[in-house]
């Protein structure tokens, strides 16, 4: 990526919202994103005629639905002058915060409300295309649990796994969750390491606490130009740097799997951002796997390759720790809302940055590194990932 | 237990059809790229790395290595008597990777870096679905 359209803080967040995650909840991602928009309205004092830039993640529940975002923008009563929707998987929330980043510094809209809402545990609609009819369905593949089966066997054929490390980090989470009220309540109770080592195979040498649960629920951001921010009074969290990259190592057909995309974004964003690994206060990775988060800490430089399951094991990631990693249980403790579970590392981030973690605040935290990831490609580690640095 | 589930039958397309036709034949048939000179799989219309429409169907040897498997618990749709399975990412001889069942192989007898050869499943009158067994293996 070229240069830093981030660099200068002209543009801010300026409100978060959350949901509580549940699980088959029986609700529509309309009724997630109306109690989301509530939320952001209720804190920034604006109401839907102030909103002109509107944009979503794509949800499972309504991935047959080819109006998506204008079904909504009507549920909400919101007549939006810039509209996007983004389809990078788990990478969408931090993607949709960089382009209405740049649609406010353009001038295309001012005030921009980002939702991401999904209730897949209730209403499954995914479909896919492509070569899964030929070739993926009928192999018998357990979907991403198999993928990254495939991804954790060959990291262990190339490195030294040490499972006790991704245990340490999923104890770690779930002490977060503990503590944040909108974690699914049935993961609101502390595990042990060995509950992580016992927990069932699924994909061999994935287990089930390997992995996220789907749920329902969902998140958002409202984002305005910071001179805007200020005269209204608003509290303000920077995207500082923002880098992503889609269908990694696409044309290649034989690489080093366990090589993703965040060895890429990772740098490039600590490079705009003039920063080192060590400059960074908290890490809220995307974790769709344990293993996703372990190999991002050593893609993006905050371990040497081939050690993050030791760097995990002896490193404290807890919120008073030297490296606080998803202090608020991340997706594996709290729940995924679908295709809107970026937002849960995101508005951890956010929330950490201004101040309201409550009792699992980062003591003077001044900035974060949020990433995401999306899709499952055939065969190789994940399609697209993103990297962004947030600051106050 | 619940009602057993069909295992998904492909639904070949006109680009796929000769993969099929092949399969049909127990013959693994590859895409090549005479321009970059690499095969290249799945199958698509057109070269990964010229964006170019001139692929080649070739019969390839069927021969590979196994460049890692998972152990599948979980059984999708018609695989519900085999639990737990084993999936390889089988790297071929001639330079790709494809997604396949490991059959005729226990599960404590699989290692990565074996080899392999190719193995036919008749799924219908029309379909043979490949999987992979190891190569030493006598039929």
């Amino acid at each position: 990526m070229k240069g830093n359209f981030l660099k200068d803080k002209d543009v801010c967040i300026v409100a978060y919202a959350e949901t509580k995650i549940g699980r088959r909840t029986g609700r529509t991602a309309y009724e997630f994103a109306s109690e989301v928009a509530a939320e952001l309205y209720r804190k920034t004092k604006l109401g839907p005629p102030d909103i002109d830039g509107l944009g979503f993640t794509v949800p499972l529940s309504e991935a047959g639905n080819a109006f998506w975002s204008n079904y909504c923008s009507d549920y909400l009563g919101i007549t939006p002058r810039w509209l996007q929707t983004s389809d990078l998987g788990g990478a969408s929330v931090t993607g949709n915060i960089a382009r209405a980043a740049m649609a406010i510094q353009s001038g295309w809209c001012e005030t921009v409300m980002l939702i991401g809402a999904d209730a897949p545990s209730t209403n499954w609609r995914a479909y896919y295309g492509g070569y899964r009819n030929e070739f993926w369905d009928p192999v018998g593949i357990q979907g991403p649990p198999g993928a990254f089966g495939l991804l954790m066997n060959r990291y262990m054929a190339q490195h030294e796994l040490d499972f006790t490390g991704l245990g340490a980090l999923i104890v770690a989470q779930r002490e977060g969750a503990v503590v944040n009220k909108n974690a699914y309540e049935s993961f609101r109770k502390k595990i042990t390491i060995d509950d992580y080592l016992n927990s069932r195979q699924v994909s061999s040498p994935l287990r089930l606490l390997d992995s996220v649960m789907f749920c329902d629920g969902g998140n958002g951001v409202v984002m305005m130009k910071t001179a805007r921010a200020r005269r209204l009074g608003l509290k303000r969290v920077y995207p500082i740097a923002y880098s992503e990259i889609t269908n990694f190592n696409g044309a290649e057909q034989t690489p080093d799997i366990t090589i993703t995309g965040h060895s890429v974004v990772g740098p490039d964003v600590l490079k705009m951002a003039k920063m080192k690994p060590r400059d960074i206060d908290m890490f809220h990775p995307y974790d769709d796997f344990l293993i996703a988060v372990m190999l991002k800490l050593e893609q993006i430089g905050f371990c040497k390759p081939g050690q993050g399951s030791q760097f995990l094991r002896d490193t404290d990631i807890g919120p008073k720790g030297v490296l606080p990693i998803n202090t608020g249980g991340g997706q594996i403790c709290c729940g995924q809302p679908g295709l809107a579970g970026g937002g849960i590392n995101v508005v951890e981030a956010v929330r950490q940055l201004m101040g309201e973690a409550g009792r699992r605040q980062v003591p003077n935290a001044r900035n974060a590194m949020v990433t995401g990831i999306g899709v499952i490609p055939y065969g190789r580690s994940w399609g697209a990932s993103s990297a962004m640095i947030l600051a106050n | 237990m619940a009602d057993p589930r069909p295992r998904p039958l492909p639904r070949p397309t006109p680009t796929t059809q000769p993969f099929w036709d092949g399969a049909k034949k127990k013959q693994l048939m590859l895409q090549y790229d005479p321009v970059a000179r690499r095969y290249q799989f799945w199958p698509r219309q057109n070269s990964v790395r010229t964006g170019k429409r001139n692929l080649q169907w070739k019969k390839v040897s069927g021969r590979g290595t196994l460049y890692s498997y998972t152990l599948t618990h979980v059984a999708t749709a018609g695989f519900e008597d085999r639990v737990p399975y084993p999936i390889g990412l089988v790297e071929l001889d001639e330079g790709v990777r494809i997604i396949a069942n490991l059959v005729n192989v226990a599960p404590e007898d699989i290692e990565i870096g074996m080899k392999l050869r190719v193995a036919w499943e008749k799924l219908s009158d029309d379909i043979n679905y490949f999987a992979f067994e190891p190569a030493a293996k006598k039929r």
